[in-house]
């Protein structure tokens, strides 16, 4: 009886909050998922009709479908990498004691505040490459005007720069969050016993925020895949769809020419890409266990 | 013990750092302080003068409040980010207590459906969330902006790791007592929860306040533009404006630092709290 009404309870707690995530979460992803699979009536306007596979067999035979899959799959191999060690190497950083640190982790906050839509703006006026500041510092070292964003070869990384730049900032805490739980006598019992600050930093250090770090890697990684902002905001998908990843395709396909199921499909093999990502990082996390 | 020369290069590296974090934010904070004329004055050929005004004015920001109506976008962020932490700090931290401390069936799959809902981030889900909500008739409306951003599972998360943590001898004397689980959460565990709070406040606050996409296809009309969208229509709208462009930049990202740099120390805490171990 007592045990009972303990699960009355404790189902009154999480109705509001479970309610909320199958609504808001849960039911989208089934929404995206029987999307896929219709596409809307011409004659009756937003009546669906079931036409099974045929949004992923056009989707597969479209050339810039394949060259968004390339730019997106191009794009995550590099910037998740670089945001979790960058991230790591701040929050070693900002773990540090001494006069001044203090300091010196305010700055590094900064860009948590800084949203990435603004981010993306006040990055394009400084990398303007007719009067733009990073230019201008470039010149002082006699290295030529770079077009950056207007140039295929270059818009993804400056895009990477400027993910980096925030996202870095923002995983450090989780990441630092984790370095404080790591007993101080364990690294100085390390320390006695002769090991260098790189042994002590790989053989214990590493081992002991394996968690954090796993949760920041897997979620940076669903996030990534999901950039959309610096497209938007900075490229259009452009210069020569060197930037169209799959979200921003996804996007125009639904916003732009009101086709909601080739988006929903593009957003089926997205969020399939995404599990495959997230399943290859938890398996390596697991074989390095062992 | 270390070397003058180690202490210098340790703080060569660190302001370097701090620099590049700094700089983007800084300019566009002394741009917008400047004369429109003046902005690009000082920057090729490069001079430190790009980076502190020599004349100041605050033009830029009357005109973006006066004549271009920035203010109703910081008040429409300000009110949703504040209304969702609010509701949501409620309706997590009940969840997280419950998945905590209560034994009910189901709760482990309940709990790992959950943590898996993080991992699929607002953007995936903001296309299909469009129909969602315009059948529940809320497409440009508050509610459209503020009830999608409640549950967040990872906030329930950062609840349930630190709740569990609480010593449980605290609930059973408060059972034999005969206080109800409301007043156990209540009195018990919500007063020693601040660091989560403060953490889970803030998350919720930033994801809020940082919302691009979602925004932008659940709402039409000016009067319920947010700062993010209002910042994007503008840059479209004023190219070259920049010194109020900046200004509209600055204040969107000096507002929310204004509220995380004080709380900085107790943000790291509560996620620490919440038990990435």
């Amino acid at each position: 009886m007592k045990s009972r009404s303990e699960a009355l309870v404790a189902y009154w707690m999480l109705a509001p909050a479970l309610l909320a995530l199958g609504i808001f979460r849960i039911y989208p992803i089934a929404v995206t998922c029987w999307g896929s699979l219709c596409t809307e009536s011409f004659v009756h306007a937003g009546k669906q009709i079931f036409v099974g596979l045929a949004n992923y067999l056009d989707l597969f035979k479209d050339p810039i479908f394949w060259k968004s899959v390339w730019v997106t799959i191009k794009l995550n191999i590099v910037i998740n990498p670089l945001q979790v060690c960058l991230a790591l190497l701040l929050a070693v950083m900002a773990n540090q004691r001494f006069r001044g640190i203090g300091f010196y982790r305010l700055l590094f906050f900064v860009p948590i505040g800084v949203s990435l839509p603004i981010a993306c703006i006040v990055w394009r006026i400084m990398l303007d490459p007719n009067n733009g500041l990073i230019d201008s510092i470039l010149a002082l070292g006699k290295i030529p005007a770079q077009p950056f964003l207007i140039n295929q070869d270059q818009a993804l990384w400056c895009i990477v720069a400027i993910a980096t730049w925030k996202g870095a900032s923002f995983w450090m805490i989780f990441l630092w969050a984790g370095l404080q739980d790591v007993p101080r006598e364990v690294q100085e019992a390390a320390k006695i016993d002769g090991a260098t600050q790189i042994q002590r930093f790989l053989r214990i250090t590493l081992p002991l925020i394996k968690r954090p770090l796993l949760f920041v890697l897997v979620t940076d990684t669903a996030v990534n895949f999901l950039l959309f902002v610096p497209m938007f905001l900075l490229t259009r998908g452009g210069p020569a769809y060197s930037t169209n990843v799959l979200m921003y395709e996804a996007y125009k396909s639904g916003f732009t020419y009101g086709e909601m199921g080739r988006a929903l499909t593009i957003v089926m093999v997205l969020l399939a890409l995404v599990m495959v990502a997230v399943v290859a990082q938890f398996s390596l996390f697991q074989r390095e266990k062992s | 013990m270390k070397s003058f020369l180690t202490v210098a290069l340790i703080h060569l590296l660190y302001c370097a750092i701090g620099f590049l974090f700094l700089l983007p934010l800084w300019w566009a904070l002394a741009s917008s302080l400047r004369p429109l004329n003046d902005i690009f004055k000082y920057t090729s050929p490069f001079s430190w003068r790009a980076l502190i005004p020599d004349r100041f004015t605050l033009d830029a920001y009357r005109n973006i409040f006066f004549e271009k109506g920035f203010g109703s976008a910081i008040f429409n962020s300000l009110f949703v980010a504040i209304a969702t932490v609010l509701v949501g700090l409620a309706v997590n931290s009940l969840a997280g207590f419950a998945f905590a401390i209560l034994r009910f069936p189901g709760r482990n799959a309940l709990f790992g459906i959950t943590v898996l809902t993080f991992l699929v981030p607002f953007e995936a889900i903001s296309i299909p969330l469009y129909t969602v909500v315009r059948s529940l008739g809320w497409l440009d409306t508050y509610l459209a902006l503020i009830v999608p951003g409640v549950a967040n599972g990872i906030v329930i998360f950062l609840f349930r790791q630190f709740f569990a943590q609480v010593p449980r001898e605290l609930v059973d004397a408060a059972k034999i007592d005969g206080a109800s689980w409301l007043t156990i959460f209540l009195r018990i565990y919500l007063p020693l929860s601040k660091p989560v709070i403060v953490s889970a406040a803030l998350l919720i606050f930033l994801f809020q306040w940082e919302s691009f996409l979602w925004p932008l296809i659940a709402t039409r009309s000016e009067g319920l533009r947010v700062i993010q969208v209002a910042l994007a229509g503008f840059e479209q709208r004023y190219q070259t404006l920049w010194n109020e462009l900046f200004a509209a930049a600055s204040l969107a990202a000096l507002i929310p630092l204004l509220i995380l740099l004080p709380l900085q120390r107790f943000y790291v805490q509560g996620v620490t709290a919440g038990g990435f171990k």
